[in-house]
């Protein structure tokens, strides 16, 4: 089978900083994988890397079969590739329903002169795109639908991190990158993430995403990347990994320090 | 109830200062405190344009006065030397205007906060410049006298009230413009990358392409106002487009509030009136301005009527059926999380 996305011997250094050292991986579509590594193993430099914020010093990313590297960032959001962030990034000011549609903006057609004119079309895309995020808001059950006109920076902090991740599905990606989901959620806010995570999969989106909580890591993935200091060290079935030495060792802190 | 009736019921604060408008011209009888309405007239639409910039897309243009001088010298220009009538010399301001904001916004464009600042301002000198030296072409510091009055369509615009009619039609369509422009998906898009650049782009938003078209249509309405002011005050010399009048145009845009389409006529408007009340002042509105944008950042950040999305909303075709899934109180009590 061919895989979705496909990275290939992926290096960034930052200076003399070896971020990412010849990382090699693959999503296959369907597939849930998880990527895990201690602080600072270069999981978002990775994110960043695929999404086209940073571009890679060497090496490819392709996603099915075209290159993805060098590619600006909403160019990659384009061809179905889009993420989530480790700190939430909304658009604090905007209400939720605007910052859920703003998720649509690479379909819209509606350019300064047919917003000015407003032939019929544009209200019929304008409708679409409503009721597509509406129907993307209601996965969320009574969380966000309540809310569509508060202001984003007025929601709690769960609530943001589940306004951010409807965000990322309007835009339609195959594949959507997940930087920590649950980071900060408690254990019942987390098992709704994890409920999610598999719906949103079986909708037919890929996805890959970066996680601390093991629970949630061993229960959700279907495969596990694990990076330590920028290079890939395990990759596996959750059973594997959580056998694997190597990977104890690198959390548990049995490696010496500086080798 | 039918949908116009409704329409119209939601629009009536807005109908209702429309025909205020309109018969103002009866009301106010005094010539001057005509000539001070059309001042803000101008003011409106130049604040406004601006406020696509500093408000909407969230790049801070000091140097705006520049597209303002663009647009009355190209129209004053057009009509004495091409020998085009005036809406055509008026539309020509407006695109050789915005002409110019995109050979700004072109490079300019990829730096970022306070470089692009100052690229505006050099710009906003750099076209004080040229105006001032170039005698051949713009009559230097002496400036260009005696620019005919505008006709439109037989339309023969010569007293003050066909000038308060004119200038009423140009704010009147540059509100509507805006709403139309800003309440769709290039509005939200801007308003985006204004709160968060990096995650629009992650989202699919083409920021830069944005940005230059924020940049040409703000170009695009200076010029117009420009064009206007040319054939009001029928002469234009270098000193009205110096830096100092974009300093006006933002300490507008700052007791307004910026982010909406209210807050820049008010804006525009208390500014306007304030020095002219105070008229034995004169010399002393420079230091108005500058205490508004102090005592502004200190107070109020955000300005009289910044913080909320007030809007002249002319069309609710975007507000229909979000009620459906507002299903009351059933949802439950939030976990802290």
């Amino acid at each position: 089978m061919m895989p979705l996305l496909e990275i290939k011997n992926v290096t960034k250094d930052f200076g003399g900083l070896k971020a990412l050292h010849e990382v090699s991986m693959q999503v296959n579509a369907g597939e849930i994988v998880s990527l895990i590594g201690p602080n600072g193993a270069g999981k978002t430099t990775l994110f960043n890397c695929i999404t086209g914020t940073m571009p890679p010093s060497s090496g490819h990313v392709t996603f099915e079969d075209k290159p993805l590297d060098n590619l600006p960032p909403y160019e990659v959001a384009a061809k179905g590739v889009t993420r989530t962030f480790q700190h939430i990034r909304l658009f604090n000011q905007m209400t939720v329903l605007d910052n859920v549609m703003v998720g649509n903006d690479h379909r819209g057609r509606t350019g300064i002169f047919s917003a000015l004119i407003r032939p019929p079309w544009v209200a019929r895309e304008e409708r679409k795109t409503r009721q597509k995020s509406l129907d993307i808001l209601s996965l969320f059950g009574e969380r966000l639908l309540p809310r569509l006109n508060q202001q984003a920076c007025m929601l709690s902090y769960a609530n943001r991190r589940r306004l951010e991740i409807a965000r990322a599905l309007v835009s339609g990606p195959k594949l959507l990158l997940l930087d920590e989901p649950t980071a900060g959620m408690n254990p019942h806010e987390t098992q709704g993430i994890v409920d999610l995570i598999r719906l949103i999969r079986d909708r037919g989106h890929s996805i890959l995403v970066i996680e601390h909580k093991m629970k949630v890591v061993m229960t959700v993935s279907d495969r596990i990347v694990v990076l330590d200091h920028g290079k890939k060290i395990a990759e596996g079935l959750p059973d594997e990994i959580a056998h694997n030495q190597e990977v104890i060792d690198a959390y548990m802190g049995g490696r010496r320090v500086g080798n | 109830m039918p949908t116009f009736i409704r329409t119209l019921l939601a629009n009536l604060p807005h109908i209702a200062l429309l025909a205020l408008a309109l018969i103002l011209p009866a009301i106010i009888k005094n010539q001057y405190h005509l000539q001070v309405v059309i001042f803000i007239g101008i003011y409106a639409i130049l604040v406004l344009s601006l406020n696509l910039l500093n408000g909407y897309v969230g790049l801070l243009s000091i140097g705006h006065a520049a597209f303002y001088g663009i647009g009355a010298y190209a129209s004053a220009k057009l009509m004495m030397e091409a020998g085009l009538n005036f809406p055509l010399a008026m539309s020509g301001a407006g695109l050789i205007s915005a002409g110019f904001g995109y050979l700004l916004a072109k490079p300019t464009l990829k730096l970022s906060g306070i470089y692009l600042t100052l690229a505006t301002l050099g710009f906003n000198m750099i076209l004080f410049l040229v105006l001032q030296s170039w005698m051949r072409f713009t009559n230097g510091p002496l400036g260009i006298m005696s620019i005919p009055a505008p006709s439109v369509f037989g339309w023969e615009i010569t007293e003050k009230v066909d000038y308060y009619y004119l200038i009423l039609f140009l704010v009147v369509m540059t509100l509507f413009s805006m709403q139309r422009l800003l309440k769709c998906r290039f509005g939200r898009a801007l308003l985006a990358i204004r709160e968060d650049q990096l995650a629009a782009e992650a989202m699919g938003v083409h920021a830069a392409r944005y940005k230059t078209q924020a940049f040409v249509l703000a170009a695009f309405y200076a010029g117009i106002a420009g064009s206007f002011y040319a054939h009001f005050v029928k002469f234009i010399s270098p000193d009205s487009f110096y830096i100092n009048e974009s300093f006006i145009l933002l300490a507008m845009l700052a007791l307004g509030g910026q982010g909406n389409l209210i807050g820049p006529v008010v804006g525009a408007a208390i500014l306007i009136l304030v020095p002219e009340i105070f008229r034995s002042l004169q010399e002393y509105r420079m230091i108005v301005y500058g205490s508004v944008l102090v005592i502004m950042m200190l107070v109020r950040r955000q300005g009289l009527l910044g913080g909320k999305a007030y809007s002249l909303r002319l069309s609710y075709f975007d507000k229909k059926k979000e009620k459906e899934y507002i299903r009351g109180d059933k949802f439950l009590p939030e976990e802290q999380g």
